[in-house]
């Protein structure tokens, strides 16, 4: 069965990118418009991988990945964020927070492919 | 009740209010319903006596009595509702008639149909296409487009007279027998 | 990509736009921290998107002013009104940049060339970079150093962290990921296992030690563990020039030692590999390559559907809803176990189709607004007039196309308020108004049809000029009698236009004939008001091509009508003798006397028998007036119906619905019915 992916990104262009990219991957993509619109998917089903942006309206990334951490039946999903440029200092922040890696935008596929296939297989 | 598509071009549906028989042709009724329930709408001319559901459209019923003039009379058994598609500067409308009853669909040959005689100047021409002698009765053809699309009461008749036309008409033909009976054949 | 190109231009067309709304609220609350983090993260994001797809000039031009809104944001710099006209104009510039087939245009690069330089100035005001400014630069991004075919062996200590799986790492994936640059051979250490009772599944406890054999740098080795860098124990060292993993012996001794469970360690492995060296071959290990992915449109973002399809949708939707009050209507009357919950899920699903069906035609005039205000602000500054915007109502929802036909005339209307409705500031502080003018623009709707109103407090039209104009013009005979009304229609007239165009001030028929024609369009219809010295409204009405109100369910002499919930504030319960000993038809509710009146009477019902009636509170105007039902049934979503042309010289109801039962509920109009009967009753 394939896997599952959840992108949450507030920019539609990047979520559909990214969402083209992975289906045609062959991966199932779930996608969510901020952190909280993406707090909705989190009700226990199989999620392998998410992707979020860090920059967002309603809830930000960091706090969205808090909230996954948080919840029972996420503890050990991979999670990477996006991120515009290397800031140590946000970077450090997701990864507290309990980011599993990170994709710097801007990506090419196969740079999205590969950051992803460092946290699923 | 005959099929209403039989030989199209020559049926008609005769229907009566009060004493006369009125004839509409086929090509202009949809459909023949029982009287039922109407939402009035307020605030309309007395002619309107609602709308009501047909197949999930919104279909505007006129009382034909009170749009020609007549008395209204209490709905029976035998009113009906004819759904009629009338033209309205060129768009096809639905309407509902409510008649007395209906009677027959019949068969009008155009030549048997007749202008209405000398004293047709005081009927108004432009919502009677003429006339025609069945069974010895006269039955008024009238043209539907004009009287259901008109916003008014459609007296057929000019001035106060509330003699039947059909009365009229016999009186008329008495005069003129022989005159008509040679054209007819 | 181009289909993602064409996605970002739309969508970096709204980011402007929101950027540019931002902005304007700015310009009146410049303290606004939300405001500056909204105008910086939408920078940030068009930044980074342009970035994505290609649109570097963009991606440069935003990243010094995203600087400047970053400085701002940090207190290090103050957001002067010249930093929000820059970037007002750096706005328009950036609307032009999303056409890259502008950038050949000299105009254009001049614009584009004294904003680069401008904001760079403003970023870093001392420094004397505008030489540079605006040009291109190279990118700096070098290209990867070609890499050698000759394959290397290397030694990884990769010791985790025992935390790691609390980031969701799996340790195994980044394994994986080394196979895939060259051979591997990954030894798994497990000695720091504790006992069964101590185990904690959550923990890590162990490590490996791998050797690689790869035609690729170290530094893509490194890249592998980028993620877990600070959460592990890293060593990569090239331990061989050549792939040993096929010398035998090597791995013979390697395992040795692994069999002892003890590290190998890097002296070890270096030591060992150096023995091997040279008896290995040159061998090329199978790199496997991902397929890069080839773009199909199959999954196009958006797609273009014909509106006969849409049409047809919103019937079957508007089927669907007559469909499921039946349902309701039967669940009720029937008790048949089981059903209630089906009928109830399918009335939720039929809501939930609905509304979406409504989304995919229907989009809030909210889209226009920025474009007005920029348009107010703009023209209000070039005119020497102090002038505020107000908008409501911008929730109101139209059809997409209409919404686009809309835009130019609402633009000239509002044009026309600004230049010829509203007063210099002096004209008006000498009038005893006040010196700030106001154009409201009001969206509404009102039964079967969205009422759009521009309205200015300017000095109005005065009916006796127009109509000599008129005259003059030979558009209308000396000796004709008009009303107020009529005289001002006549604006509408295309040969009115030219009368006042001459003197371009001194009216307010600049092109009106074409804004009632573009109006007319789109089936709409516009009028209308002024008075001398308080200013003038114009009214447009659009039809809603799309009808499936929310409404609520009254019930008159055993009869059902539908008043659209939009136009209801609140419902009373009320005693009958309080309706018909009313002389002025005012009733005193909540401490307030509001008008009303009583259907039964105006629709020339008899009176209720039951002592009590209910009277429901709808807006009128700026106010609210009373309509008195015998009682409210409940809820019920109307797909609207039109009455038929047999009806349509009564428009006190917008249509009708077709209720559970089968039968026909009128939906009223409320502001004409008000309108109607306070005309009749005076």
């Amino acid at each position: 069965m394939s896997k599952t992916i959840l992108i949450v990104d507030d920019s539609e262009s990047i979520r559909e990118i990214i969402k083209f990219t992975l289906e045609a991957e062959g991966y199932n993509v779930l996608v969510g418009v901020d952190g909280k619109d993406a707090l909705k998917f989190l009700d226990g089903q199989t999620i392998d991988l998410i992707i979020t942006d860090l920059h967002m309206p309603e809830m930000d990334g960091i706090e969205f990945i808090k909230n996954v951490r948080a919840n029972g039946n996420y503890t050990r999903i991979p999670i990477l964020f996006l991120t515009t440029e290397s800031q140590v200092a946000k970077k450090m922040e997701a990864k507290e927070a309990g980011a599993t890696g990170w994709i710097i935008k801007p990506f090419v596929p196969a740079k999205l492919i590969a950051a992803i296939n460092k946290v699923i297989r | 009740m005959e099929p209403l598509t039989s030989n199209k071009s020559n049926s008609y549906l005769t229907f009566k209010l009060g004493e006369e028989q009125y004839a509409a042709h086929v090509d202009k009724v949809l459909n023949i319903l029982e009287m039922s329930k109407l939402t009035h709408v307020p605030k309309a001319p007395e002619y309107m006596k609602g709308v009501m559901n047909l197949r999930g459209a919104v279909l505007p019923v006129i009382d034909a009595r009170i749009k020609f003039g007549m008395e209204p009379t209490e709905y029976t058994s035998n009113t009906c509702i004819v759904v009629l598609d009338v033209d309205m500067d060129g768009d096809s409308v639905h309407v509902g008639a409510i008649v007395d009853s209906v009677q027959a669909v019949i068969e009008i040959k155009t030549e048997q149909i007749l202008p209405l005689p000398t004293l047709g100047s005081r009927y108004k021409a432009e919502y009677i296409i003429g006339m025609a002698k069945l069974d010895e009765r006269f039955i008024i053809i009238l043209n539907m487009d004009a009287v259901f699309s008109a916003d008014e009461i459609t007296k057929l008749k000019i001035g106060a007279d509330t003699t039947p036309i059909a009365d009229e008409l016999a009186a008329e033909e008495t005069s003129a027998e022989t005159a008509t009976g040679e054209k007819t054949e | 990509m181009d289909d993602f190109r064409t996605k970002f231009i739309e969508e970096a067309t709204e980011l402007i736009e929101k950027m540019e709304d931002a902005l304007l609220k700015l310009e009146q609350a410049p303290d606004d921290e939300n405001l500056i983090q909204l105008v910086f993260r939408v920078m940030h994001t068009l930044k980074g998107n342009s970035s994505m797809f290609g649109f570097e000039q963009i991606e440069k031009f935003t990243h010094n002013l995203e600087n400047i809104y970053d400085m701002v944001r940090n207190q290090q710099l103050e957001l002067s009104e010249e930093i929000i006209n820059t970037t007002l104009a750096c706005v328009d510039h950036l609307k032009n940049m999303l056409d890259e087939s502008n950038y050949e245009d000299s105009d254009f690069m001049t614009t584009h060339n004294g904003l680069m330089a401008k904001i760079l100035y403003i970023a870093n005001p001392d420094a004397n970079s505008m030489s540079n400014a605006g040009s291109p630069q190279p990118d700096a991004a070098g290209q990867n150093p070609t890499s050698s075919d000759e394959q290397a062996t290397f030694y990884i200590l990769f010791d985790p962290n025992d935390s790691i799986f609390a980031n969701g790492t799996n340790p195994l994936y980044l394994l994986d990921e080394l196979a895939e640059l060259g051979q591997i051979k990954a030894y798994a250490h497990f000695n720091r296992l504790p006992e069964f009772e101590a185990y904690n599944t959550d923990l890590c406890y162990t490590y490996w030690e791998i050797f690689l054999s790869t035609d690729k740098e170290i530094d893509e080795i490194n890249e592998v563990f980028i993620f877990v860098e600070s959460d592990c124990k890293l060593d990569i060292q090239k331990i061989s020039d050549v792939n040993i993993l096929h010398n035998s012996k090597f791995i013979e001794e390697i395992e040795h030692i692994i069999s002892t469970k003890n590290d190998v360690g890097i002296a070890n492995a270096l030591q060992l590999a150096s023995r091997s060296t040279s008896q290995v071959k040159h061998a090329k290990a199978e790199v496997v390559k991902k397929e890069r992915i080839n773009t199909r449109d199959k999954n196009a973002s958006s797609i273009r559907v014909s509106s006969d399809k849409l049409d047809s949708l919103m019937n079957l939707v508007s089927e669907l809803v007559i469909t499921q009050a039946r349902l309701s209507l039967f669940d009720s009357q029937h008790d048949i176990h089981g059903l209630t919950p089906i009928v109830e899920s399918v009335q939720k699903l039929s809501r939930q189709l609905r509304d979406l069906a409504f989304g995919i035609v229907l989009i809030p005039i909210e889209n226009l607004i920025t474009r007005f205000q920029r348009l107010v602000r703009d023209l209000s500054m070039e005119l020497h007039k102090d002038v505020e915007f107000i908008a409501e109502g911008t929730d109101t929802e139209l059809d997409k196309t209409i919404i686009d036909n809309l835009a130019d005339p609402l633009m000239h209307i509002l044009r026309n308020s600004l230049d010829h409705g509203i007063e210099d500031t002096n004209q008006r502080i000498a009038r005893g108004k006040p010196a700030k003018g106001t154009v409201k623009f009001k969206a509404y709707y009102s039964g079967a049809s969205v009422i759009i109103q521009i309205s200015d407090d300017g000095k109005g039209m005065d009916p006796d000029t127009i109509r000599e104009k008129a005259i003059q013009k030979g558009i209308i005979a000396p000796e004709r009698k008009l009303t107020k009304k009529e005289i001002f229609d006549l604006i509408f007239l295309p040969g009115f236009s030219t009368a006042t165009k001459v003197t371009d001030i001194s009216g307010r028929g600049v092109g009106m004939d074409v804004v009632r024609k573009k109006i007319a369009n789109i089936q709409g219809e516009v009028d209308v008001d002024s008075e001398l010295g308080k200013g003038t409204t114009i009214s447009i009405k659009l039809p809603l091509t799309l009808s499936i109100i929310d409404g609520l369910l009254v019930n008159i002499n055993k009869t059902s009508y539908v008043i659209p919930l939009a136009a209801i504030k609140k419902i009373y319960a009320i005693d009958k003798d309080l309706i018909y000993k009313s002389f002025n038809n005012l009733i005193t509710l909540d401490g307030e006397q509001i008008p009303f009146f009583s259907l039964r009477k105006e629709f020339d019902l008899p009176p209720s028998e039951e002592q009590l009636e209910q009277i429901v509170m709808v807006n009128f105007e700026d106010n609210y007036v009373g309509l008195v039902v015998d009682y409210v049934e409940g809820e019920y979503q109307a797909v609207l119906k039109p009455l038929g042309r047999h009806y349509k010289n009564n428009d006190i109801f917008s249509g009708a619905t077709i209720l559970g039962n089968g039968t026909v509920a009128l939906v009223m109009d409320t502001n004409k019915i008000i309108k109607m009967f306070a005309h009749i009753n005076h």
